[in-house]
């Protein structure tokens, strides 16, 4: 890799949401949650050290810490196609690429949901942890985008505390409660929810505390269903009873992760003489949608998707607009805090590479030739080469510092990394030393593991450096911060 | 005269109802249906006052001038409207009921109230003209909700939700309203078609064939079979709604037609302005 690629230019999303891409086509981008880590490994396959996919119903964004081999932006576009089968022409338009500080702030703004169509919402939060988790347990996501992440759920408790943004509720949940209380007075209504997803948890929540009676869970499997009935006091029932029951409810929540339509304009016909005119309101929070729009056309049934309900929940949006006004400055401010820090570890994590293997040779050495000496001439070879490290080390430390203080960290980094042939620069390092990806990625050659098992003993050492050496203690100070 | 300022009265009230319940879908602070309600009411009692009065002053028959239909058919309305607000807390239908009641107390107050001597005896009369008119309200109100539930069904339909979605109540509420007037409406109609065919029985020389009694019967079979279709769940939401509009129409035509029966004018006299004033002079 090239160390010249700092940790801020090389960070970027891509992705699409709700502002410029249709539930149309989110849905055709969109990750199954069970798909996210193989999709992460195709993602490092292609030069990227780390990558976190976050998959929601407003957006599909691809958070990543970019490699060598050219453009992160067509990599991830070809990948995107590639993965999903969709023609690049397809979603380019409605793609945004945001790089460095940028990124930090865009996801800061997400995670605050000051980017959700409906702001304060809170279930951003909680799939950007899952996005998160999903990618540390796969070893996909490293120092960098941990680093940014954990301070993006930090910035958006903060935020959700402030007031205004979280105290109006504001939720897909919500949004679904109002649309259906436009239909019917939801007293003694009888549900029907297909899917278990962590969504349809909210909603059905939602509608019961507006009153609904009965609620009906049906899932591909059996035992989710049972077991989301039994959380949620409800009942369970078959997959393939389902026309019985769409001919029994009024609501019907659909989130479930199925690839295609489960109910269609045929199904809602078939039981429409069953239903005698009764209004049937269908919501489907499924990206990719589960039930055909064509069902909406039809008489006394009405389909909203998550788009619809989120349109519905921009009421009470101008109080909340203003906290999120006041907001975007200190998100802003943190985004390039942390940037700082981000290039400020740069060549930090450098010197700390240089001290460990300088220390790694002078050891290796002094094994050597101490054998069979006498104790007293084994330790003055040993301090002289102490000495001599430390004089050598000086001008490379003492460089290190002053671009970490001053600015340019990375293109030192980059030229000490070169010189002293250190085989991890400090981006490779947040990865390697971060996750335990087995992906196909090759990764800095076979080096790699040889260097592995000196670090171990020279971390051991470290810790005991600045006393050891006559020269250059602040530099070890430095390295060891 | 008294009955004349209680109506003036009435006006005023029915006035700031209306534009009570057309600010509610800008203001919040007319959001709320306790405004409507207040003026409605007071307008309403103001109204009622004004027909007693105006009974007690009453040389021949009450209820057979221009001037008496309107006002009745306002009272009837506003009365109906009060008992939809009430009922359902409908608060949007006031901007479509307050206004026509606003306007047929004015026409009231500027018809011809000159009187005309009846055969018919007082009493019937007078049960089968409140029983009508009342059943004309609620009819109208049904009509109102219909027209509510058709437009919150289109703006579901085309996913258009702004401030007119939010404002209007659910379909469900809308249907029950209108379901509720249909059926007290159809019952005291049918009251009144019974003392009008007591009447009619009475007069000699009655034509069965008239305009009005055809459109009234007709009127009566729309509202009976909506009531009768609805209850055995043959018809329900949007066709139930454009039924109830229908009838709508044909109670305007059966108002339009003649009231009351010694008049055969059509289109109502209205006096000269001249005359009103010299009414109040």
């Amino acid at each position: 890799m090239s160390a010249a690629i700092s940790h801020g230019e090389a960070l970027s999303v891509i992705g699409l949401s709700h502002h410029k891409a249709p539930v149309s086509l989110r849905e055709r981008l969109a990750f199954r949650p069970e798909d996210v880590s193989k999709a992460l490994g195709g993602i490092l396959a292609r030069g990227f050290h780390e990558a976190i996919i976050l998959s929601t119903c407003n957006r599909v964004e691809i958070y990543s810490v970019a490699g060598e081999g050219g453009d992160p932006g067509v990599r991830i576009r070809e990948f995107l196609s590639e993965y999903h089968g969709v023609p690049e022409a397809d979603f380019s338009g409605a793609l945004y690429h945001h790089r460095g500080i940028d990124t930090i702030r865009h996801l800061f703004e997400v995670a605050a949901s000051l980017d959700s169509q409906i702001l304060g919402e809170t279930e951003i939060l909680a799939q950007s942890k899952e996005a998160y988790r999903v990618a540390s347990e796969s070893g996909a996501c490293g120092r960098t985008l941990r680093s940014v992440f954990e301070r993006a759920f930090f910035l958006s408790k903060e935020l959700r505390a402030d007031g205004g943004i979280g105290r109006s509720q504001a939720s897909v949940s919500s949004a679904a409660v109002a649309l259906a209380k436009k239909l019917f007075e939801l007293e003694n209504r009888t549900v029907l929810v297909v899917g278990t997803g962590e969504m349809a948890t909210g909603i059905v929540r939602a509608l019961k505390s507006a009153g609904v009676a009965d609620i009906w869970v049906a899932s591909r499997t059996e035992s989710r269903a049972q077991e989301f009935a039994a959380k949620e006091g409800g009942k369970p029932c078959h997959m393939k009873n389902l026309e019985d029951y769409l001919a029994k409810v009024d609501i019907v929540l659909v989130s479930s992760a199925a690839p295609h339509y489960i109910i269609g304009p045929k199904e809602i016909e078939a039981i429409a003489s069953k239903r005698r005119n009764r209004t049937l309101c269908l919501i489907d929070i499924s990206v990719p949608r589960n039930v055909d729009p064509a069902v909406h056309d039809l008489d006394d049934t009405f389909l909203y998707d998550i788009d619809d309900l989120e349109e519905v929940a921009r009421d009470g949006r101008m109080e909340r607009e203003a906290v999120a006004a006041r907001w975007r400055p200190k998100l802003a401010e943190d985004a390039r805090e942390l940037l700082r820090i981000l290039h400020g570890s740069e060549p930090r994590e450098t010197a700390k590479k240089l001290l460990e293997h300088a220390e790694g040779l002078r050891d290796t050495i002094t094994k050597e030739y101490t054998r069979g000496l006498d104790p007293k001439a084994a330790e003055a070879l040993s301090r002289a080469l102490e000495r001599l490290q430390g004089k050598l080390l000086h001008g490379p430390l003492d460089t290190l510092k002053q671009a970490a203080r001053e600015g340019g960290g990375t293109d030192a980094s980059a030229w000490v990394s070169r010189l002293f042939r250190l085989q991890n620069d400090a981006a490779n390092e947040a990865v390697s030393g971060d996750r335990a990806f087995k992906s196909p990625a090759p990764k800095e050659g076979p080096s790699q593991d040889k260097a592995d098992e000196p670090c171990k003993r020279r971390d051991e050492r470290t810790d005991a450096a600045p006393e050891r050496m006559d020269s250059g203690g602040s530099d070890v100070a430095f390295a060891a911060n | 005269m008294i009955h004349d300022f209680l109506a003036i009265g009435a006006l005023a009230c029915f006035t700031l109802g209306a534009l009570a319940a057309i600010a509610g879908f800008r203001f919040a602070a007319f959001k709320r249906s306790g405004w409507q309600f207040f003026f409605a009411g007071l307008g309403a009692l103001l109204k009622s006052a004004a027909i007693g009065a105006a009974c007690r002053s009453a040389t021949t028959h009450f209820f057979n001038s221009d001037a008496d239909i309107y006002g009745l058919m306002a009272w009837a309305l506003a009365l109906s409207y009060l008992l939809a607000l009430f009922v359902s807390g409908a608060r949007s239908l006031g901007a479509l009921a307050l206004p026509v009641v606003a306007v047929l107390t004015l026409m009231s107050i500027v018809s011809d109230d000159t009187q005309t001597p009846m055969s018919t005896p007082p009493a019937l009369f007078a049960t089968h003209i409140i029983c009508a008119f009342l059943g004309y309200g609620l009819f109208l109100t049904a009509c109102a909700a219909s027209v509510l539930y058709l437009e919150q069904n289109r703006l579901l339909k085309r996913k258009t939700f702004g401030v007119l979605f939010q404002d209007l109540p659910s379909l469900e509420r809308m249907e029950r309203l209108e379901i509720l007037c249909s059926r007290l409406g159809l019952f005291v109609f049918t009251i009144a078609l019974g003392t009008g065919i007591e009447m009619a029985l009475k007069s000699s020389g009655t034509n069965w064939l008239d305009w009005k009694i055809v459109s009234t019967f007709v009127t009566w079979l729309v509202f009976f079979a909506l009531v009768t279709g609805r209850a055995m769940h043959w018809i329900n939401g949007r066709t139930a709604a454009k039924c109830v509009l229908a009838g709508a129409v044909l109670v305007f035509i059966t108002f339009t037609l003649g009231h009351p029966q010694e008049k055969h004018a059509a289109v109502p006299t209205m006096r000269s302005i001249p005359a009103v004033c010299g009414r109040f002079a």
